[in-house]
C-alpha cells in the first residue's frame, strides 16, 4: 500500500519544526535552508500557511526534464541517483510546485525522499497538517469537512447525563417537500 | 570547560552616518560571559555609553541599537524564535529592550553573525540588507510614509524575493513616537521601550536579512533527544490542547475571573462584557489560523478575521492578552471586531498596543474628571467604548497631529503637559504598565517598580503565583519571587528563547542547561546560567543609576496606593507605601545594592572587559 505526506495548510501554524528535523535527519545540522521541504507564508490577503513538499506525482516532470535519468522510482518513492545527479538543477525548474530546493552548501538538489518510508516531518508535525495516509484514502479530509459545513446545517444544544451536548442536522424547507 | 560551539563568534557593525558594515571577532571569554540576546545588549549599550561619557541622546545617532539572537536561537527545542532589541530607551531615558518572536531572528544569525549593532544616522530613509556575509544599505525614500504591512510587501517585490525576513517600522517609527515597534514577519513585534523611534531616529525603515548558514551546534543528537523530550512532556501537558486553541486570549477569562484585567484606565479590574471579547468568542466566531514563531508546537498566535459588521475583511495575526485587554476593556470597547481593527492599526503604524492602550485610556479618564479640556483633544470628545474617537487617537498619535504629538512622546511628556494626569496615568519610569493590574498582589508591584525596563511584566511575572499560592507568603518569599524570576526570565532573553513553555507549561527550567550544553559544548548548571543572568540584572541596574535612577524612581503609579478596583474580587484593594517600602528595602539588601539601590562600586569591575 502507498502511502503519501498529505499538507492540510488550514492546520499549519508556520512553526518550521518541519524543515529544522527535515535537515537534521538528512544532514545532522540546524539548518532549517538545508530541508526538502519548506513553509509558504502569504499575509494578509490570503492568510496561508503552507509546507511545499514533494507530492511523489505519478506523472513525475522532474524525472522527465532529468537529462541523465539520475530520478527513479524505488518503492514507490522518488530516488535521486547521488551518483549521476550533474547538479543542472532542471528537476528545481520542472516541479510545478517548487518542491526541489537548492542550497550553496550541497552539490545535489534536496528532494524529499519520505526518509524511506517514515517522515520525519511529520512526525513531529505538533499541528496535524502534515500527515501520512495511504493514496486511497486521499481526500477524505476534504469529503468530510464539506459535509460538516453543508450550508443549512443547524444545531440545538441538548443535555445528555448533565454534560451539554450540541447536535447538527440540516433542516429540510417546507417547500422543498 | 569553555564553549566549543554555538556561535560564529562574528559581530556585525554598521554605521548608517558613513555606510560601513564592519565583521569584528567575538571572543569566547565575552561569548561566555554574556551568553547572548539582552546579555549582549546591555554589555554594548554599557559600552557605548562609556565611550560617550554617557552623554547619549536616545533619539541621536550616537545611541546604539543591538539586534541579538541568542545561542538556542533557531535550533531544534521548544520555542527557539527569540531575538532582542536593545538600546537606551526613548520612553524612559534609561537601558530598554524588547524581545521578538517569528523568524527574523533565526535568519539573523543564519548571516552568520551572532550580533548585530547599528550606530548613526542615514542621510536618506534607507534599507539595510545582510545577505549572508554582504551587508549593503539601500537608500528607498519611497518608503516613507509605508505602514509595516505594505512596506514588508514592497520590500519584497523590490529585492525580487519572498525568503528575506523583514524587520520594520510604520508612521509611528518614522515619527519618533516614543512607543513605536518594530514589526517582523507580518505581526511579529519588539513592541516596547520605543525601539521602532530609536530605528526612525537613524532614517532607518527596515533591516532586511537573508541567511544560509548551519546554525553551529555541538551535540546535535544529543539536543534532539533532550529537545523530543521537552516536546514531548508539553505535548503531553493538559492544556497544550488550549494552547493551541486559544493561545494567550484564554488569559483574558481568568484576568477577569481573578480581578487582574484591566479596565476602564485600571479603575476596576473586572470587565462585565468579558464574554464578548474572550478566548472562546475568539475561537467561535473570528478564529481562522494557528501561528507559531520558530519551532514552537504551542502555537500562541492566532490569525483573526472579521466576517461581517463594519470591520469587515480585518484580518490579523492575533490578538494575544496584552493587545486585547489594553485595547479592549481598558478603553471599555467590548466589541471583538472593533479591537481586531485597533491591533491591526498598530500593526500597521508600528505602534505598541500596550502604551497605545494605556495613554488612549488616561485621555479617556482624563477628558472625564475634566483635566483635558475639549479644545485639548482638538474639539472631539471621547468617551469609554466610543470606538470611532480611539481609532482616530491612535491615528493622530502616529501622524503626531494634534493632541497626538504629545501624547506620542509619552507618559512623561504628558505629566510634565498636564501634571493632574500624574495621578490618572499608569507608568513607572516612563514606561506605561501592562495589562495586570498590581492591586491585586504587591509583588507584582514590586516587579514593575524595580524592573530594568519600567512597568512591563517580562521580568517578573509574579501576579498569577501570588495570587494562586502567595495569599501568606511572607515579604521575605515575596522578593525572592520577584528576584528569581527577574533572574530566569531574562534568561530565556539571553539564550534566545521563549519562556512560554516554563511559564505557562511548566516545562522543567533545568532542559535548558541540557539544551545550552549540547549547542555551546560547555556544561553549565542551570545556577551558573542564573549567576550570569543575575550579573545582567546589575548591569542593567548600573546603567540606569549611572543615568540618574534611584530608589525615589523604583515607584508605583499613583493609583496603585489610592483608587481601589470598584468591582470584582479585589474590589477595595490597594498596596500600602509602607510595605512596598519595607518591600523595596529588603529587596535592594537580597541583590546587594544600597538602601538607596545603586550597587557597589564593585560592581562596575565586572565588566570593565
Amino acid at each position: 500500500m502507498s502511502k503519501k505526506i498529505v499538507v492540510i495548510p488550514e492546520q499549519c501554524s508556520g512553526c518550521r519544526i518541519c524543515e529544522l528535523v527535515c535537515a537534521i535527519k538528512h544532514f545532522g545540522v540546524n539548518n532549517p535552508k538545508k530541508s526538502a521541504i519548506r513553509v509558504v507564508t502569504t499575509y494578509p490577503h490570503p492568510v496561508m500557511r503552507m509546507p511545499i513538499v514533494c507530492s511523489q506525482c505519478k506523472v513525475p516532470t522532474c524525472a522527465q526534464v532529468c537529462p541523465v535519468n539520475a530520478l527513479r522510482r524505488s518503492n514507490g518513492i522518488m530516488q535521486l541517483d547521488k551518483e549521476n545527479c550533474i547538479s543542472c538543477y532542471k528537476c528545481v525548474d520542472a516541479c510545478p510546485f517548487g518542491a526541489i530546493y537548492v542550497h550553496e552548501d550541497c552539490d545535489l538538489p534536496i528532494i524529499c525522499d519520505m526518509c524511506g518510508g517514515d517522515p520525519e516531518c511529520v512526525n513531529k508535525c505538533p499541528t496535524g497538517a502534515l500527515r501520512l495516509i495511504p493514496e486511497s484514502t486521499l481526500g477524505e479530509f476534504k469529503r468530510l469537512n464539506n459535509v460538516l459545513s453543508y450550508t443549512q446545517m443547524k444545531e440545538i444544544e441538548f443535555y445528555e447525563k448533565g454534560e451539554k451536548k450540541v447536535i447538527h442536522y440540516a433542516e429540510v424547507g417546507k417547500e422543498e417537500l | 570547560m569553555s564553549i566549543k560551539s554555538g556561535y560564529f563568534n562574528k559581530h556585525l557593525h554598521v554605521d548608517l552616518t558613513t555606510g560601513n558594515a564592519e565583521h569584528r571577532d567575538i571572543s569566547d571569554a565575552f561569548l561566555e560571559k554574556y551568553i547572548g540576546g539582552r546579555g549582549f545588549g546591555a554589555k554594548m549599550v554599557w559600552y557605548n555609553l562609556k565611550e560617550h561619557d554617557f552623554k547619549v541622546d536616545p533619539l541621536g545617532p550616537e545611541n546604539l541599537l543591538v539586534i541579538a539572537p541568542g545561542p538556542l536561537t533557531g535550533v531544534y527545542l521548544p520555542s527557539s524564535g527569540k531575538t532582542s532589541f536593545a538600546a537606551i530607551s526613548p520612553a524612559t531615558g534609561l537601558y530598554g529592550d524588547s524581545s521578538m518572536g517569528g523568524s527574523f531572528g533565526v535568519e539573523l544569525r543564519q548571516t552568520g553573525n551572532d550580533v548585530l549593532s547599528i550606530a548613526g544616522r542615514a542621510p536618506k530613509l534607507s534599507v539595510l540588507f545582510i545577505d549572508n556575509n554582504e551587508t549593503t544599505i539601500l537608500p528607498m525614500p519611497e518608503l516613507k510614509g509605508k505602514s509595516c504591512l505594505e512596506t514588508e510587501g514592497i520590500i519584497k517585490e523590490r529585492l525580487g524575493t519572498y525568503t528575506v525576513h523583514v524587520a520594520t517600522i510604520g508612521v509611528a517609527g518614522e515619527n519618533m513616537v516614543k512607543f513605536a515597534c518594530v514589526n517582523a514577519d507580518w505581526g511579529r513585534n519588539a513592541g516596547r521601550t520605543g525601539i521602532g523611534a530609536i530605528m526612525g531616529s537613524k532614517n532607518l525603515k527596515a533591516i532586511v536579512v537573508r541567511g544560509h548558514n548551519d546554525l553551529p551546534t555541538y551535540d546535535v543528537s544529543g539536543l534532539v533527544t533532550e529537545a523530543d523530550k521537552a516536546y514531548k512532556y508539553m505535548e503531553e501537558h493538559k492544556y497544550f490542547k488550549m494552547w493551541q486553541r486559544e493561545g494567550l486570549m484564554n488569559v483574558i477569562e481568568y484576568a477577569n475571573q481573578k480581578g487582574i484585567l484591566p479596565t476602564y484606565n485600571f479603575k476596576d479590574s473586572v470587565f462585565a462584557k468579558h464574554d464578548q471579547i474572550n478566548g472562546a468568542t475568539m475561537l467561535d466566531y473570528f478564529k481562522i489560523g494557528n501561528s507559531a514563531c520558530f519551532s514552537c508546537s504551542m502555537c500562541c498566535g492566532n490569525i483573526c478575521l472579521v466576517k461581517n459588521g463594519k470591520y469587515t475583511g480585518t484580518v490579523i495575526e492575533g490578538p494575544e492578552y496584552e493587545s486585547c485587554a489594553m485595547l479592549g476593556p481598558n478603553l471599555g470597547i467590548d466589541n471583538f471586531a472593533a479591537i481586531l481593527y485597533a491591533v491591526r492599526l498598530c500593526d500597521e503604524l508600528g505602534m505598541d498596543t500596550i502604551s497605545t492602550g494605556n495613554i488612549t485610556g488616561a485621555v479617556i479618564e482624563g477628558y472625564e474628571k475634566g483635566i483635558l479640556s475639549i479644545s485639548d483633544l482638538d474639539g472631539r470628545e471621547i468617551t469609554w467604548g466610543d470606538e470611532e474617537a480611539i481609532l482616530e487617537l491612535i491615528q493622530k498619535i502616529a501622524d503626531r497631529q494634534g493632541i497626538g504629538d504629545i501624547l506620542a512622546d509619552g507618559s512623561r511628556r504628558i505629566i510634565k503637559k498636564w501634571p493632574r494626569m500624574d495621578k490618572i496615568i499608569l507608568q513607572v519610569k516612563g514606561l506605561e504598565q501592562s495589562a495586570y493590574d498590581s492591586r491585586a498582589g504587591i509583588s507584582m508591584g514590586l516587579a514593575y517598580a524595580t524592573s530594568d525596563i519600567g512597568a512591563h511584566h517580562t521580568r517578573a511575572w509574579t501576579i498569577a503565583k501570588e495570587i494562586e499560592e502567595g495569599k501568606n507568603w511572607s515579604d521575605e518569599e515575596k522578593v525572592n519571587t520577584v528576584i528569581y524570576h527577574q533572574t530566569l526570565r531574562p534568561l530565556f532573553d539571553m539564550l534566545g528563547v521563549c519562556r512560554l513553555p516554563w511559564v505557562e507549561l511548566g516545562l522543567n527550567e533545568k532542559h535548558y542547561q541540557n539544551f545550552y550544553k549540547y549547542v555551546t559544548g560547555k556544561e553549565a548548571s542551570l545556577d551558573e546560567l542564573l549567576e550570569l543572568s543575575n550579573n545582567i540584572y546589575d548591569l542593567t541596574r548600573l546603567i540606569n543609576t549611572r543615568l540618574g535612577t534611584s530608589r525615589k524612581d523604583d515607584s508605583l503609579p499613583y493609583k496603585v496606593w489610592a483608587n481601589p478596583p470598584l468591582t470584582g474580587p479585589n474590589v477595595g484593594k490597594v498596596l500600602s507605601q509602607k510595605d512596598f517600602q519595607k518591600l523595596l528595602s529588603l529587596y535592594y539588601e537580597k541583590r546587594g545594592w544600597d538602601e538607596d539601590g545603586i550597587p557597589p562600586a564593585g560592581v562596575e569591575r565586572k565588566f570593565e572587559d
